[in-house]
């Protein structure tokens, strides 16, 4: 059995109470506080049941217990994420930032994870960018020629709350700017849909990509094989139309169903950040433990 | 009732460029904005058919880039105000509407699906703020009840909107819908509303006329309905009607049929017809707007374009969701191949 | 002389046989009721019983309650039911619901008038915290189909004399900053909270606004008129009637109470509200008539037992809406409901 590091949860929300369940869930993590603002929040309650401390002193409890802890998820909000940054940076605490601030490294599991591992503050970018960015990576090693690409997420509306409905378009600047960073390919495009349907849908991702002279065969490797990389650590993450040419472009469809570990399972596009943050973690427990390969259950190897 | 005066907007260079594969020209925005400030239009929307910023691949791109087709548009008119269609989610605050305010566009028309209107908050203040004017647009309104819709449309209201308009994106109401939608809203808002109609059933001139009839003040029409699916009211035929029915309006008769027969020409090759796919697409009630794309992934994967619609409103898609239809067709395509084999 | 249960159970097989279509799509399914140990609840599960055994609805109830356990040991022929799983917990923490919840019925509040005036901040706190909770657990869930939330008749304020029947859109003014009125702002509160869910995220709500009603499991000790009047026949006193009797009510028999809070939950349109109660006015001097007849002998009636000057006050709702959309009607008309109610408070 390796040894669990121990982490922090600050943010008590349905995220943050997601979270909380896959880290308990997991083999190399331990979570020694779940740190908010109100304890008799839904999440802090779950918590407090499940006998993990909780704390309703925000991040200054992650201060107090600093000597405890190896790494904080900060699920709170991208304003309170500044103010944590600074604090975690302080203190030496690796910052696993689940906020739209990005201020650290932007961190896809499938892409970067390896370089991540050096990083002080890293950001899980967007539901989108987790979804896209990987396919669109792909793309891009097949095709060295790319000139342009696109994501087009369909979300439940129920899955979007009004934190996420305000914050829209920095939501698709921050995904643009990941495609762009990790494809290398200097123009893209994010566009995000809501539907209302009922029975909830699921996360539904397409990438386009504009190519000259695509390689199909290659594209579909590539695709192919990071798509069993996300696997690993996204296990709803499904490709559900391989690369095609339609109509001058390269397409690639992909649907995320969540685990539903405390979000509901429509709630795909939320689960997909949440289990980035853990394979993130689990690469930086193996590597503080030195267990190099070991067989994580939910881990993803780097 | 009939003595308020209806605004007459003209999206015939935006919704058009649905019925064009978003290949309208420098040419034709010159011809048409021309002939429309002429014929006293009240607004002339022009861009891409799913507004600024849409431009991609998802939906299509245009083939002149959004800055120039406003830009021309902006020179060619006076007394018209320009106006643009917005969907947050496509298009955002710093990369286009503050580009398009830069431009001279007078109207911003911020839209969203029906029961999605607080995706809307933040672009129509942006534009209020900075002295514009802002409607809210509620899309495929056949898919929402007329409480959902007077909700939404409140919404919208106390984000600062001008004025609200219904669009029946699908084509899919009838009269008796559009009558209890439009009435509610009438009611129950402070600002005008609006209606803009689809052809697909049929019945775009019945439900615009409809909509007045139920206190709409502001109402939608293209020259010779040149815009997605089956087109729009044609504005000719719905300034004839408010003519013959008593309603005051700006637009200049005569001139109006003038711009409809100069769009004959224009949009010669692409005006919109009535047909099988336009038909099963009011009926399984999806976004207008899909008609030419499913007709393309029909023909690529060997599906009968039909069955997609019916699968696409099987799963109640929502405008802007065009990628579904690769899905959809793929999957068509797996299961005949299977029935096949 | 049949068992109260036996009764009971006859009630509910009536109101059941006389047409449970409206409550198909509760068959298979999963239902959620808060509060569910009390009046309201326990013919809910009555009524759900005679459905399973019947019908073989198959519906599984999760029935959240402070005390559980009394229950179960009180009423062991509902608390040993397999397919009825019980949570102990106050609604005021609950955090989460079943993840397989199909159908909710939010009945959990304080609705003791003797509360009202001894612990009314209790009152506040239970019925309004106890909404915004159960709401936020419900918006998690993955296929929630419809959600009832239980309010009150008193939302509308007092009826004026002169309307017959109050419908779902009459309002008159209720002063907020006085003692009493903690009940009916706390149920108006968790309507405007519960319309604020719906909203949001577009939640599946329907709102039932009960009146007034008798039967078996009612308390004797609440004091409401007939409750006052029952107790006072049974104990050999004198029916005391505070003003001259003209006061107007309605009552709905229990039985078609359940049953129609379960066709709105099955039938009810999202965003609607229904009435539920009897449309058939009566004042206190026919009920305390109708109920003394029962006994022999005849009890005395003392009329003018409160202060001089005491008015005369009027609440009978329009249940039209209910009954054109749910699929109802009312099957126990009040003296037969009077004559089942003594029947069972004399039995074992």
């Amino acid at each position: 059995m390796p040894t669990k590091i121990k982490v922090a949860i600050v943010g008590t929300g349905n995220i943050g109470t997601d979270l909380l369940m896959k880290v308990l869930r997991s083999p190399w993590l331990e979570c020694r506080l779940f740190a908010g603002r109100n304890l008799s929040s839904p999440g802090m309650m779950k918590a407090d049941h499940l006998g993990v401390p909780v704390s309703s002193k925000s991040i200054q409890a992650v201060v107090e217990r600093r000597s405890e802890l190896d790494l904080v998820f900060d699920a709170t909000s991208a304003e309170d994420h500044v103010k944590h940054a600074r604090i975690l940076r302080d203190l030496g605490l690796l910052a696993i930032d689940l906020t739209p601030a990005k201020i650290g490294k932007m961190c896809v599991p499938a892409v970067n994870l390896e370089e991540c591992l050096q990083a002080e503050n890293v950001n899980m970018v967007s539901c989108g960018g987790q979804a896209s960015v990987p396919i669109a990576f792909a793309i891009a090693q097949a095709n060295p020629e790319i000139e342009y690409i696109e994501t087009v997420s369909s979300i439940a509306s129920r899955s979007a709350g009004p934190a996420t409905r305000i914050n829209l378009d920095e939501y698709l600047g921050t995904t643009e700017e990941a495609i762009q960073h990790f494809s290398n390919c200097r123009i893209s495009k994010a566009i995000l849909n809501l539907n209302p349907a009922q029975p909830c849908v699921h996360m539904q991702t397409t990438v386009f990509a504009k190519i000259a002279r695509p390689n199909l065969e290659k594209s579909r490797e590539q695709v192919g094989a990071i798509v069993k990389d996300i696997q690993k650590y996204v296990p709803g993450y499904q490709m559900i139309l391989e690369p095609m040419i339609e109509n001058g472009r390269l397409a690639v469809m992909v649907r995320v169903e969540g685990v539903g570990d405390y979000l509901p399972k429509y709630a795909g596009n939320l689960d997909i950040i949440n289990c980035a943050a853990i394979a993130m973690a689990e690469a930086y427990a193996q590597k503080r433990v030195g267990n190099g390969k070991a067989e994580a259950k939910n881990g993803f190897t780097p | 009732m009939k003595s308020a005066t209806i605004v007459v907007t003209d999206p015939t260079l935006r919704d058009g460029s649905h019925a064009c594969s978003h290949q309208i020209t420098i040419e034709q925005i010159q011809k048409y904005a021309t002939a429309a400030e002429a014929a006293k239009v009240d607004y002339l929307e022009v861009g891409h058919g799913n507004g600024l910023g849409a431009s991609s691949l998802q939906v299509g791109l245009s083939l002149v880039p959004e800055r120039e087709m406003l830009r021309t548009a902006r020179s060619c008119l006076n007394k018209t105000r320009l106006s643009v269609h917005v969907m947050p989610g496509f298009a955002t605050i710093k990369r286009e509407i503050a580009g398009a305010i830069d431009l001279g566009v007078d109207l911003f028309r911020v839209g969203a699906h029906c029961t999605e209107a607080d995706l809307t908050q933040r672009h129509l203040s942006y534009v209020r703020n900075v002295g514009k004017e802002a409607w809210g647009i509620l899309m495929m309104i056949h898919m929402a009840s007329k409480d959902v819709l007077l909700e939404e449309a409140k919404k919208m209201q106390s984000y600062g909107a001008q004025g609200i308009v219904l669009m029946d994106s699908a084509g899919a109401s009838f009269p008796s819908d559009v009558t209890e939608k439009i009435g509610a809203l009438a009611r129950g808002l402070d600002v005008p509303v609006g209606f803009h109609a689809h052809n697909n059933l049929g019945l775009s001139i019945a439900n615009s006329i409809a909509a007045l009839e139920a206190g709409a003040r502001i109402v939608d029409g293209t020259a010779r309905g040149f815009g997605a699916g089956a087109g729009n009211a044609p504005l000719e035929l719905l300034v004839a009607a408010m003519h013959r029915l008593g309603y005051k309006f700006n637009a200049d008769l005569y001139k109006i049929l003038d711009s409809g027969e100069l769009a004959a020409e224009l949009f010669a090759e692409n005006l919109p017809i009535s047909n099988a796919v336009t038909i099963v697409s009011g009926l399984a009630g999806v976004f207008s707007g899909f008609a030419k794309p499913v007709i393309r992934a029909a023909k690529q994967m060997h599906v009968d374009p039909r069955d997609i619609f019916f699968e696409l409103g099987k799963r109640k898609v929502v405008g802007g969701q065009e990628d579904i239809i690769l899905e959809v067709a793929s999957e068509l395509a797996r299961k005949n191949s299977s029935k096949n084999s | 002389m049949t068992s109260r249960i036996d009764l009971v159970r006859q009630d509910a097989e009536a109101v059941v046989a006389k047409g449970f279509a409206p409550l198909q799509p509760l068959a298979n399914s999963h239902l959620f009721i808060s509060g569910g140990t009390g009046f309201l609840g326990t013919w809910l599960l009555e009524l759900l019983a005679v459905l399973n055994t019947k019908q073989q609805f198959n519906t599984q109830v999760t029935v959240f309650s402070r005390f559980p356990q009394k229950f179960v040991e009180r009423f062991p022929h509902l608390g040993q039911r397999k397919e009825f799983h019980f949570i102990e917990g106050d609604i005021r923490y609950l955090t989460e619901l079943p993840r397989e919840t199909d159908y909710i019925i939010h009945a959990a509040a304080l609705t003791d008038r003797r509360l009202f005036a001894s612990n009314p901040t209790m009152v506040g706190e239970v019925n309004a915290f106890g909404a915004i909770r159960i709401l936020r657990a419900a918006n998690l869930l993955d296929h929630l189909k419809k959600f009832v939330l239980v309010s009150s008749g008193l939302v509308y304020g007092p009826q004026s004399m002169d309307i017959e029947r109050i419908d779902e859109n009459y309002t008159s003014g209720i002063a907020c900053d006085h003692a009493n009125a903690i009940y009916a702002e706390s149920k108006r509160f968790a309507e405007a909270m519960a319309t604020s869910f719906v909203s949001e995220s577009k939640l599946p709500l329907v709102t039932v606004r009960p009146f007034a009603f008798v039967g078996p499991y009612q308390s004797l000790e609440l004091p409401w008129a007939v409750t006052d009047f029952i107790r006072d026949c049974l104990t050999g006193c004198p029916l005391k009637i505070m003003g001259d009797g003209s006061t107007v009510r309605s009552l709905m028999y229990a039985s078609d109470y359940a049953f129609w809070v379960l066709a709105a939950l099955a039938q009810g349109k999202s965003r609607s509200a229904y009435n539920i109660g009897s449309p058939e006015p009566i004042n206190l001097l026919s009920l305390a008539k109708m109920i003394g007849q029962h006994f022999t002998p005849t009890p005395e009636m003392v009329t003018r037992v409160g202060q001089s000057g005491h008015e005369a006050t009027r609440l009978v709702p329009n249940v039209e809406k209910a009954k054109a959309e749910l699929g109802v009607s009312v099957t126990v008309p009040l003296p037969e409901a009077i004559q089942k109610t003594i029947t069972w408070n004399i039995a074992k």
